[in-house]
C-alpha cells in the first residue's frame, strides 16, 4: 500500500517538474517562433506557431550583420584566449608548485590576488592600456587580452592539481636529461588533462558570451564585433523590428545550444569542477 | 664546482621562464590599470583635456555627501545581492533535492534548467524584454489573467523583480548543479540509516542532508554573492537603467559616470569603492563559512 501512495506520488512529482521545466524553457520557445514570423504575425500574436515560415528573416539578418564574419571573429578571440591562458598559467603554476620558496609564494599571490578585482573597477583604465599597447580594435588584440585575464583563475586551479601530482615523475624524467620545457609537455601536462578540461570549458563559456570587455576593446568597427555585441547593436537599431531581433537572438544563441546538446554531460561536470575548486 | 653553479642558474633561468609570461599578462590586465584607477581616482579630468587635475580626496568626499545616484544604486545593489542569494540558493537547493531522487527524466530536467546559463545575459535581458513587452501581451488576452498587464518593466517596483526574477532564470541552472553534485557526495547509507530511524522527509533535510550540504552551501553563496554584486549586463539590455533611473547598479552607475558623462576621474573614484567593498564583503564571507564549517 505504502509502495504504491510512494510511486503514485513518484509519477505525479515527476509529471509537475516535467510541465515546470517546459515552462521554464517557454521563453526561448517563444523566441524561435517568433524568429520564423513575418512582422504583423509577431505584432498580432505572439504565442501563436507561424504561419508560414518566414525564413527570409534568416537571411536578411545573415547578410546584415555578416554572421560568418562574426563567427569567426568569436572564433579567434576565443580560440586564441584559451591557447594563451592554458599554456602560460599551465607552466607558471607547474613551476610554483614545484618550487618552495618565498619569491615562489609571492608570485603566486600576485597571480591569485586579481581574482578578488571587479572587472568594472579598472574597466577604463584596462581601455587605456590596451590603447597604448595597440591591443584595442582587434580581435587579436583582444584574444591576447583575455590572457592575463583568466589566468588567476586558472593559475589556481593547475596549482592546486599540480601539488597532487608525485615530484618522483618529474625527477625520473630529469635525469634521462630532458629539457624543462620539453619534461613538462611531454610528462606532466598530459596528466593535467581533466583540469585543463574544466579550465577550456568555464573558459569558452565566459569568451563566448562575454560582453562589458568586447564592448570596450572591439565594438568600433563592424569587421570586429562578436556575436553578442552584433545582437545588442542590432536591437538598438531595429527596437520596434521585433522579429529581425528575435532572429539575431536565435542566431547568437544557436551555436552555444548545439554544443551544449552534444557535450552536456562535460559541459555540467566542467562547470561543478571549475566552481569547486575555484 | 662550476657544474652547480651551472645547475642554480638554470633553474633560476627556468623559474623565469616559465613564470614571466603570466605575470607580464596579468600585470598587463590588472596591477597597471589598478594603480591607473588609484591614480586617476585622485583627479578631475574629461579624458579630452591632455592632463587630468589633481584634486585629492574631492572625488570620494562628493561620491559620499553629495551625490544621489550613488547612493541610489548602492542600495539597489544591496538589495538586489541580498533577494538574490537568498532566492538563487533556496530555489536551487529545493529542485537539486527533487532532482536527487533519481526520477526517470532527472538528466532531462537537469539540461532544462541548465540551459539559460550558457547564454550571453545581455541576450537574456533582450529575450526577457521581449516577452515583457510583446509575449505578455498575448498572454493576459488569451487567459485574461491581470499579472500579464502590469507594467513589468515601466514600474519601479516591478521592473527590480524583473531583473532579478531574469537573473535567477538565467543562472539557477548552475546553482542546481553545483547542489545535485553536492548531494550525490551525500552517502546513501546515511539517508537509509535515518529513515529506519523513523526520520520524517522535513526531518531528514534539516538535519542531515543540509548540514552535510554546507560546503556546496558555501561555495554556491560565494560565487551568488561576487556575481550579484557586480550585476550590469542583464540590467543593460532589460531595463536601461529605466523606468527613471530607478534599476541602476553601481556597476552600471559607474559605467555611466565613465563612458556616458565622460567623468573619468569621478568615475574611477566609485570604481575604486567598488573594489574596497568587494574585498570587505568577500573577506567577511570567506572567515565566517570557513569558521561555521569546521564546527559542523
Amino acid at each position: 500500500m505504502k509502495t504504491n501512495n510512494n510511486k503514485a506520488g513518484r509519477i505525479i512529482l515527476e509529471v509537475v517538474l516535467v510541465i515546470l521545466s517546459l515552462l521554464f524553457l517557454y521563453p526561448l520557445f517563444l523566441t524561435i517562433i517568433n524568429s520564423l514570423k513575418s512582422f504583423s504575425e509577431v505584432m498580432t500574436d505572439v504565442i501563436a506557431l507561424p504561419k508560414h515560415l518566414a525564413l527570409s528573416n534568416y537571411s536578411y539578418v545573415w547578410k546584415f550583420i555578416n554572421y560568418p564574419r562574426l563567427f569567426l571573429n568569436n572564433f579567434i578571440i576565443t580560440g586564441l584566449g584559451l591557447l594563451g591562458i592554458v599554456f602560460i598559467s599551465s607552466i607558471a603554476a607547474y613551476k610554483l608548485a614545484r618550487t618552495k620558496s618565498r619569491l615562489s609564494g609571492i608570485i603566486y599571490f600576485l597571480c591569485i590576488m586579481p581574482m578578488l578585482i571587479p572587472f568594472q573597477s579598472i574597466m577604463l583604465t584596462v581601455l587605456q592600456t590596451a590603447k597604448n599597447l595597440n591591443l584595442s580594435g582587434s580581435t587579436w588584440g583582444l584574444g591576447l587580452l583575455y590572457w592575463g585575464f583568466g589566468a588567476p583563475l586558472a593559475v589556481f586551479i593547475y596549482h592546486g592539481f599540480v601539488k597532487g601530482i608525485p615530484t618522483e615523475i618529474d625527477e625520473s624524467a630529469t635525469i634521462d636529461g630532458a629539457s624543462s620545457f620539453r619534461l613538462f609537455f611531454s610528462v606532466i601536462f598530459p596528466l593535467l588533462k581533466s583540469v585543463t578540461t574544466t579550465i577550456v570549458i568555464i573558459d569558452v563559456m565566459w569568451i563566448w558570451n562575454d560582453f562589458l570587455l568586447p564592448l570596450l576593446m572591439v565594438n568600433g568597427s563592424p569587421d570586429t564585433k562578436t556575436l553578442t555585441l552584433a545582437a545588442y547593436t542590432f536591437v538598438g537599431q531595429y527596437t520596434s523590428d521585433w522579429q529581425y531581433a528575435m532572429t539575431a537572438m536565435v542566431m547568437a544563441v544557436l551555436p552555444s545550444i548545439i554544443v551544449f546538446i552534444f557535450l552536456q554531460k562535460y559541459i555540467v561536470k566542467g562547470v561543478v569542477a571549475g566552481a569547486v575548486k575555484g | 664546482m662550476l657544474k652547480t653553479l651551472g645547475r642554480r642558474w638554470r633553474e633560476k633561468l627556468d623559474f623565469g621562464l616559465f613564470t614571466l609570461p603570466v605575470l607580464i599578462c596579468i600585470a598587463v590586465a590588472f596591477y597597471i590599470p589598478f594603480v591607473m584607477t588609484i591614480r586617476y581616482s585622485m583627479t578631475k579630468w574629461n579624458g579630452i583635456s591632455k592632463h587630468p587635475k589633481f584634486v585629492g580626496l574631492d572625488n570620494f568626499q562628493q561620491i559620499f555627501t553629495g551625490d544621489s545616484n550613488f547612493a541610489n544604486s548602492a542600495w539597489f545593489t544591496i538589495k538586489y545581492a541580498l533577494l538574490y542569494i537568498v532566492i538563487v540558493n533556496v530555489l536551487a537547493i529545493l529542485l537539486a533535492v527533487l532532482l536527487d531522487m533519481k526520477l526517470k527524466s532527472t538528466s532531462w530536467l537537469r539540461a532544462a534548467f541548465f540551459i539559460p546559463y550558457i547564454l550571453s545575459l545581455v541576450i537574456v535581458g533582450f529575450i526577457w524584454k521581449f516577452i515583457f513587452m510583446q509575449g505578455f501581451n498575448s498572454l493576459g488576452e488569451s487567459t485574461g489573467w491581470s499579472f500579464f498587464g502590469l507594467s513589468w518593466l515601466g514600474t519601479p517596483g516591478l521592473a527590480f523583480i524583473s531583473i532579478l526574477g531574469v537573473s535567477i532564470w538565467q543562472s539557477i541552472g548552475f546553482y542546481l548543479v553545483i547542489y545535485i553534485a553536492g548531494l550525490q557526495s551525500v552517502p546513501d547509507d546515511l539517508k537509509e540509516a535515518a529513515t529506519v530511524d523513523g526520520a520524517g522527509a522535513m526531518r531528514r533535510f534539516f538535519s542531515i542532508t543540509l548540514p552535510l550540504l554546507a560546503p556546496s552551501i558555501t561555495i554556491s553563496v560565494f560565487m551568488a554573492l561576487t556575481n550579484s554584486i557586480k550585476v550590469f549586463d542583464v540590467i543593460l539590455s532589460l531595463t536601461g537603467g529605466g523606468p527613471g533611473g530607478t534599476t541602476y547598479s553601481i556597476a552600471y552607475d559607474i559605467y555611466r559616470d565613465t563612458f556616458q558623462n565622460n567623468l573619468y576621474g569621478y568615475g574611477t573614484a566609485k570604481a575604486l569603492i567598488l573594489f574596497v567593498a568587494v574585498l570587505v564583503v568577500t573577506i567577511i564571507q570567506l572567515t565566517v563559512f570557513k569558521r561555521r564549517e569546521v564546527e559542523a
